[in-house]
């Protein structure tokens, strides 16, 4: 198993792209996204919670995110987020400029 | 959209105290659902939550942050939706207006005239009695200072003073931080066939400290350059004249510029809009103790050696700043008290009991002081008038956004039916009549640059004026002007929207339930009527009072005559060469074809006047304003004066002759009330001067106040006095204005060297004094013509709407039998019955009010029965006028139609 990434480590703007994608599945709660990220990622990035939450503030009042109050599966109140267009939108360039950042970091690491 | 199994409860609703709440939730869900899962992965309870906080970090922190992200957001939000409802109600008031664009612009139209006039106005009373000299750095406590005496039992107060009194009053004081001398004089400037009169500023050093200035170029003079007996030939440009003259090239610093009879050197240029204290600013500044030398044609060999020692030459003007903390009072105080020093030290004066010296300080602007003028008291009642003008514009709209209101009354109810709340409906409105009034107010700032500049300059000619609109007190006095008038206009449609009854306007048919009589238009009906009739009034009392100017006889032709100022620019004759030039002169202009006549004169009226001592055996000494002048023979023919009684000068009058002189009738009524003035002895100068034979009585004149009585006047003839005197005056055989550059040509041809002519029509000095008469008519008459127009359009309105909502009344009257007569009488009837109240209001309005303008007219009674009468007449006919097309439209009511529909 490889080392565990410190959630120090992560890149900035990394836990918007993910959050983005995350909700590309359709309207979650906090505690749905956070479960997602963790289980798709075997729980490498360690994600702080509360820096999570954050983002999704954030995120909402930028407009790329909206929420309204639903019920959860197991019928309590929860607020639930779902991207908007401009969320779209920021998501796709998002992926972009961290791919074309990935590729490259890779190409460096080849030839070392 | 929400996926299946999601039912929506509510939208998040950001209330500031629900932001918190909210995150509480969340959070608190959160952690339920973490610990939750932790357990059923096999954890104790304990260690479940200990887990769920150590993954998510520090709780508190998170939590302020987030309530401080949603709080803002909330904040923002609402920001958002209050905009867009503004803008959706612009948006709303902008089509409504569209949609009736007569409507609108008759609005915008009455508006822009009333807000026009109330620009200029403003902008011209700003100028003259509200702005300090531009750069004037500490107005609250500087003050131009005047000197009184009482002459004949009466004070009088004048700025101006010797240089003398000046050097003591700053000796003798300890109130002032500093003081300043200046004097502004037209001088000779530049040199060649570009020499003309223009202003010069002659200032003490001192001067430049009361200003944040720095010189736009160069530097200003100093003390070493401004003392006595004579100062530096140093000069400052004035910036407007740089541009014009000189280009605004930078190395004109150490050229020579020729004012007067001196050449100066140029040491600086002073900074752009720099004025000094005179509004009309200067070509060039000079020290005050160089520029002295110039003053009257120049300072004669007497003079020029005791300028600065002798009380008795009285000019230049004086202001000082107060130290911090020493009252205006106590300024005064300390002053008079300097003043009597000074005072007592002069010799051969009035009694300090009699003359009692006195001295104030009062603000730095003219207009504001004692010596207040006439055209800015009548400006100051202009401002008022057109806030009146203003006030019937706002009254009209008022009027006219209130009828559309109950037109719309219908589609108000609805919206209100709706659900549309009335706080919104009434914010709606207002939004209308703010957006007719921020129109109205654009498009009076339009008004008041095109016609504004055209009045500014009618009021004060002279003065360079700043554009109004570029003006940012304009630009605020106009928004100030436009958020008043919507408010002012929109609150009665407003208010009369929220008192709208839902069910009872649905339920009326087209017919809009019953005719509507409504007090709230019948009295802003009347009000516009009676305020027209305030403003009639002022205007006949003005029209009147010029027609009395214009009608009164000054004892001289003033349209036939050419003043021509000999100036010799520093070009010495001896006294027969001067005598010999001005005969010159006179045979020159008399060689003219259309001149009739042409004589020597020392006196200008209104101009140019001097006083001598006067002794005759009746009185010991006569006391009082007898004006002294020295003419020509020719002089009582070429300006229109007759001889009464004896004879007037004749060429053998000359110098070793017997020594004559010529009185009015109303100096020989005055001192020999009961004995013939010919052949009395008057005394002129000194009392042991031999006798001056009386040998004839000419006409009164009006020379120096249009309200005084004329007379008092008496010559001598000019080949006594054996000096030449300035100028000439000319007759011409018709208008004399059009003349003036044909004489100015030929009689340059006999003047030598660098010497020169200027002339003058006489028509355009007595202008200056008739202005304010002129100016209070034109602009009485052109608002009250407003005012009218403005009434009839509303009153007309009114009574239109009136008739159609009345059609079906009409039609059952018509029905029943009623003649057009009746109908006609009935709709007349309303309308007079408004213009009558309004006469009797706007009556007694004027009656209270005239009493305040009564000094400013001429020889016409505030109460003056003619002038009521004709306002009054004009109001009524103007109120048939206006009724007359309703009223005939009413008598076509079909019955048929009119009880038909609906």
């Amino acid at each position: 198993m490889p080392a565990a990434l410190n959630d120090l480590d992560l890149l900035q703007g990394t836990l918007d792209l993910l959050i983005l994608k995350t909700l590309t599945w359709g309207p979650m709660h906090g505690y749905a996204v956070a479960r997602w990220i963790s289980d798709t990622t075997d729980d490498d990035l360690r994600i702080e919670e509360g820096a999570l939450y954050t983002a999704l503030h954030r995120m909402e009042k930028r407009g790329w995110l909206e929420s309204e109050w639903g019920v959860s599966e197991n019928n309590r109140k929860a607020k639930y987020y779902q991207l908007t267009t401009a969320g779209r939108k920021q998501l796709r360039s998002q992926t972009d400029v961290f791919t074309r950042y990935a590729r490259a970091v890779f190409k460096v690491l080849q030839v070392a | 959209m929400l996926p299946r199994g999601i039912r929506r409860l509510f939208r998040i609703d950001l209330g500031p105290s629900r932001v918190a709440r909210a995150v509480d939730d969340e959070l608190r869900f959160h952690f339920d659902m973490t610990v939750r899962h932790y357990m059923t992965r096999g954890m104790s309870e304990s260690d479940a939550t200990r887990e769920a906080e150590r993954r998510f970090g520090d709780v508190e922190r998170t939590r302020a942050r987030l309530e401080a992200i949603d709080r803002s957001r909330a904040e923002r939000d609402r920001r958002a939706a209050w905009f867009s409802a503004i803008l959706q109600d612009l948006r709303y008031a902008a089509r409504g207006l569209r949609a009736t664009p007569g409507f609108t612009l008759v609005i915008v139209l009455a508006l822009a005239l009333g807000v026009g006039a109330n620009a200029t106005m403003f902008g011209i009373i700003d100028r003259l009695l509200l702005s300090p000299p531009p750069f004037l750095a500490n107005p609250a406590q500087t003050n131009r200072v005047y000197i009184g005496r009482y002459f004949d039992g009466v004070a009088n107060l004048t700025p101006n003073m010797s240089y003398t009194r000046y050097v003591d009053l700053t000796k003798y004081t300890k109130s002032f931080s500093r003081t300043a001398a200046f004097f502004y004089f037209n001088l000779a400037v530049g040199t060649g066939e570009e020499t003309a009169e223009k202003q010069v500023g002659m200032v003490s050093a001192t001067f430049w400290q009361f200003f944040n200035a720095p010189p736009a170029l160069g530097r200003y003079f100093g003390p070493s350059e401004d003392h006595t007996p004579e100062g530096a030939t140093v000069a400052v440009l004035g910036y407007n004249y740089w541009q014009a003259q000189y280009g605004g090239r930078r190395d004109v610093l150490g050229k020579s510029i020729s004012l007067g009879r001196r050449a100066y050197t140029i040491i600086g240029v002073a900074p752009r809009n720099f004025v000094g204290m005179n509004p009309t600013g200067a070509v060039a500044f000079v020290p005050i103790t160089t520029g002295v030398y110039d003053l009257f044609g120049g300072l004669t060999a007497t003079e020029r050696s005791r300028w600065y020692t002798t009380h008795n030459m009285s000019w230049m003007e004086m202001i000082a700043e107060r130290k911090t903390g020493v009252s205006v009072t106590a300024a005064a105080a300390d002053l008079t008290n300097a003043y009597l020093r000074s005072y007592q030290s002069q010799e051969r004066a009035t009694p300090v009991a009699i003359a009692r010296p006195h001295a104030v300080v009062a603000s730095v602007l003219k207009e504001r002081g004692p010596n207040q003028g006439n055209n800015s008291k009548v400006a100051t009642w202009l401002l008022g008038v057109a806030v009146v003008v203003l006030l019937i514009a706002c009254a009209n709209v008022a009027n006219l956004l209130l009828a559309r209101a109950f037109r719309r009354r219908r589609e108000i109810a609805v919206r209100v039916a709706l659900g549309v709340s009335r706080g919104r409906l009434f914010v709606q409105l207002l939004t209308e009549s703010l957006l007719l009034g921020v129109l109205g107010a654009a498009a009076g700032l339009i008004v008041a640059r095109w016609g504004g500049a055209i009045l500014q300059k009618a009021i004060l000619p002279d003065v360079e004026w700043t554009s109004v609109i570029a003006d940012p007190r304009m630009l605020g006095f106009a928004g100030a002007v436009a958020i008043v008038v919507g408010v002012l206009t929109g609150l009665a449609p407003a208010l009369l929207a929220r008192r709208t009854d839902v069910s009872a306007s649905l339920k009326a048919g087209a017919r809009e339930g019953t005719y509507h009589r409504s007090r709230t238009r019948t009295v802003l009906l009347i009000l516009q009527g009676a305020l027209s009739v305030v403003l009639l009034v002022g205007a006949g009392l003005f029209v009147r009072s010029l027609h009395n100017v214009h009608a009164l006889d000054f004892g001289y032709d003033t349209s036939k005559l050419l003043y021509v100022s000999i100036e010799m620019r520093g070009h010495q004759l001896d006294s027969a060469a001067n005598v010999a030039l001005r005969q010159q002169l006179i045979e020159r202009a008399r060689a003219i074809p259309g001149v009739e006549n042409a004589a020597v004169t020392v006196s200008v009226p209104f101009w140019m006047s001097w006083t001598q001592d006067l002794f005759t055996q009746a009185r010991d000494s006569i006391r009082g304003d007898y004006l002294f002048n020295t003419v020509s023979p020719s002089y009582f023919a070429t300006m229109g004066i007759r001889i009464v009684r004896g004879r007037g000068f004749t060429d053998a009058d000359g110098i070793g002759a017997p020594k004559v002189v010529v009185v009015s009738q109303g100096m020989a009524n005055k001192i020999w009330p009961k004995a013939d003035a010919l052949g009395q002895c008057l005394r002129v100068g000194e009392d042991s001067l031999p006798c001056s034979t009386v040998i004839g009585v000419a006409t009164n004149l009006v020379d120096r106040n249009l309200a005084d009585p004329p007379g008092l006047q008496y010559y001598a003839p000019v080949m006594q006095k054996g000096n030449g005197g300035p100028g000439l005056f000319i007759r011409t055989h018709g208008d004399a204005a059009p003349m003036l550059n044909t004489v100015r040509r030929e009689l340059q041809h006999v003047m030598p060297g660098a010497s020169y002519v200027s002339i003058t029509p006489l028509r355009k000095i007595l202008d200056t004094e008739v202005r304010s008469w002129d100016l209070g008519a034109t602009m009485f008459a052109l608002f009250g013509g407003l005012a009218l127009l403005l009434a009839a359009v509303g009153l007309y309105s009114v009574i239109a709407y009136n008739v159609t909502q009345r059609s079906h009344e009409l039609g059952v009257r018509i029905a029943l039998g009623a003649q057009n007569a009746d109908v006609l009488r009935l709709v007349l009837g309303s309308g007079i019955r408004v213009a009558a109240a309004g006469i009797l209001i706007g009556g007694v309005i004027a009656l209270v009010a005239s009493r305040f303008i009564g000094p400013l007219l001429y020889k016409v009674s505030p109460k003056d029965p003619l002038t009521y009468t004709v306002a009054a007449v004009t109001l009524l006919a103007v109120a048939v006028l206006a009724s007359l097309v309703p009223g005939l439209r009413a008598t076509h009511v079909d019955p048929n139609v009119a009880l038909r529909a609906d």
